[in-house]
């Protein structure tokens, strides 16, 4: 288990042709907690995820995952804390070709050893954890639904046990009720498996609802730091009208 | 056999105690099975778990435990000395395993019954093409009392990409087709000294069913299968739907100019193959077997009857029509995955080169029966 912290973004730069995207941006995510990144389109939320997990190099700055430099590691190193962190992406990217249980089953039949017996019972314990029915795991995932299919993702995202888990837009696209289920299964990977997770969102109800802490990001740099009732008292135009569309309703 | 350093089994007289030790997680979890494996613990008397020199334990491992409890039947163990988070991890994945309902097998097909399938769905296919053709013909037919419905800009767009783009491809193969047929027939003509002889089988070879065939194939693997991928991914993006919403017709905005197109330059395109072909076989016949350019146009003209040009040239817009339907059809029907597009595209070129050979033997039988 990772004893410092698990995140460690520092003095971030990113910058495309003549735009800058992140001008100096930093913050720190302790384990076990449940942290929301936002920010308007276009601050780079997407992008700065990509970064901390290391698809795509800052342009200055410095990013610790688990303790490992992402940018100065070496394949070996990364590869040691890939199995270690968990990715769901938005739109599920599940391998098409594969059913449910296979697409949980592929880090599994990767990277460990594990008997068949063991591997199966694994995958239909994932699955379960993320709240899937048993008849799901022999569909396609073409033949799921937005829900399941995001539901899929996460159970392939904790196939590893993982110490951190990432989420990107984990409710978007999916209908209130649906969503909020899905909160508190993200909830639940929290509290009773001990994971960390970091999640990009728009949704104000998961904000309000589950979210230990509030990332955001805005004008290149951290607007604000805290939880979500800190956030909501901080003067920014920005974050103002965030949450005004709640405070009138 | 060394006492595994992931647990140990004591045994006070009253009461067993698994004493689980060191960190429980995925990455050891292969060797914990195996070890767990050699371990004995069914039998009576009191059991239980010990956790308190347990550093942690992740889901997968309590799952392994669990089942490795159920499987000696002693499910009853006490679980002591867990810190709250391992006690919360084990007893997440214990209701889950619980709750766990046997997953329904797959069922399993006997080779008679794939064989059925694979003929029913063979069946669906042609008829699906069939039908797909039917609506084609109406939509042009549609056409006739109201011309200006048909798409010019998009017709002018698909011409030039089926057609004049595809020129440089066609005139390199055919014309290296037309080098190795000469040469082959030469090898055999020069031994009996017939040499000018080969302009007649080349001329006759190439322009009835050398050119036709290979421009189709050509063509089939070029515009069929971007037909496919055209129209597959615009039905993924739902544009085909915003077609249909916008009160238009995807057969008249999409598929008549495409089947058009390919009917128009399909025939332009074997006639380039045709001189292609010819001029090929004139290159080599000069320094393989001594017949002149001017001694094999002089030939030519009298050896190759203008008909057998004709009867090349004919097939070409009855390809074209296949291929186009093929490939539109396959565009149109395709499931809504990403997968699906690829086989649709790959399952296009392998059906409009097979129909395309299909209907050349059929036409090389009818045209003998009629004498032409």
């Amino acid at each position: 288990m990772q004893a410092g912290p698990v995140i460690e973004v520092d003095g971030i730069v990113s910058r495309f042709g003549e735009q800058t995207v992140h001008d100096g941006v930093s913050f720190t995510v302790q384990p076990g907690t449940l942290v929301a990144l936002i920010g308007g389109s276009g601050t780079g939320k997407s992008v700065l995820l990509r970064e901390i997990i290391g698809l795509q190099r800052p342009t200055a700055g410095r990013v610790r995952l688990l303790g490992t430099d992402m940018l100065s590691a070496s394949e070996a190193e990364l590869d040691a804390v890939r199995r270690r962190f968990g990715m769901m992406f938005q739109d599920g990217a599940l391998f098409s070709s594969l059913t449910v249980a296979q697409n949980v089953a592929v880090p599994l039949r990767e990277h460990t050893r594990l008997s068949p017996a063991v591997t199966d019972a694994l995958v239909a314990l994932r699955l379960q954890q993320a709240g899937l029915p048993a008849d799901a795991a022999q569909k396609m995932p073409s033949e799921l639904s937005g829900g399941m299919r995001k539901r899929a993702a996460i159970a392939r995202a904790i196939a590893l046990e993982p110490e951190v888990l990432f989420l990107d837009e984990p409710t978007s696209g999916l209908d209130p009720i649906t969503a909020r289920a899905f909160d508190q299964l993200v909830r639940s990977l929290v509290d009773d498996l001990g994971l960390t997770v970091f999640l990009i969102t728009h949704d104000l109800d998961t904000l309000l609802g589950v979210v230990d802490r509030l990332i955001v990001l805005g004008g290149g740099h951290v607007l604000a730091d805290g939880t979500v009732k800190e956030v909501m008292d901080v003067d920014d135009p920005w974050i103002r009208e965030y949450f005004s569309v709640r405070r009138i309703a | 056999m060394t006492p595994p350093r992931w647990f140990a089994l004591e045994d006070d007289g009253e009461r067993r105690t698994l004493r689980l030790a060191s960190a429980w997680r995925l990455p050891q979890l292969a060797e914990i099975e195996i070890a767990l494996a050699q371990l004995a613990l069914q039998g009576d008397g009191v059991l239980q778990i010990d956790g308190s020199a347990l550093e942690s334990i992740d889901s997968a491992s309590a799952l392994v435990l669990l089942r490795v409890l159920a499987g000696a039947r002693r499910s009853d163990a006490a679980w002591v000395g867990f810190n709250e988070v391992d006690q919360r991890i084990v007893e997440q994945v214990r209701t889950h395993l619980a709750a766990a309902e046997p997953t329904p097998a797959t069922r399993a097909f006997g080779p008679l019954a794939r064989l059925g399938q694979s003929v029913f769905s063979f069946g669906s296919l042609l008829g699906g093409h069939v039908n797909f053709f039917g609506a084609t013909l109406f939509a042009l037919a549609e056409l006739v009392p109201r011309p200006r419905r048909l798409r010019l800009r998009e017709l002018t767009v698909q011409l030039e990409q089926v057609g004049l783009q595809a020129i440089p491809v066609v005139a390199l193969v055919t014309a290296l087709i037309g080098v190795v047929l000469t040469y082959l027939l030469g090898l055999q003509a020069e031994k009996y000294g017939a040499n000018i002889f080969v302009v007649d089988g080349v001329g006759i070879g190439a322009t009835r069913e050398l050119a036709p065939i290979i421009v189709a194939v050509i063509v089939a693997g070029r515009s069929g299968a971007a037909f496919t991928a055209q129209l597959g991914s615009m039905r993924l993006t739902e544009e085909t739907d915003a077609i249909r919403t916008l009160g238009l017709s995807p057969m008249q905005v999409l598929v008549v100019p495409r089947v058009l197109a390919l009917m128009i330059a399909l025939p332009l395109l074997v006639f380039v193959g045709d001189v292609m072909s010819l001029v090929g076989a004139m290159l080599i016949a000069g320094p393989m077997l001594d017949v002149t350019p001017v001694a094999f146009v002089a030939r030519l003209r009298e050896a190759l009857d203008v008909s057998h040009v004709f009867v090349g040239l004919s097939k070409a817009p009855v390809f074209a029509l296949v291929i186009a339907v093929i490939g539109c059809r396959m565009g149109m029907t395709v499931e809504r995955d990403t997968r699906a597009l690829g086989a649709a595209t790959t399952s296009t070129v392998v059906q409009s080169i097979v129909a395309v050979i299909v209907l050349d033997a059929v036409y090389a039988v009818f045209m003998q029966a009629i004498g032409v």
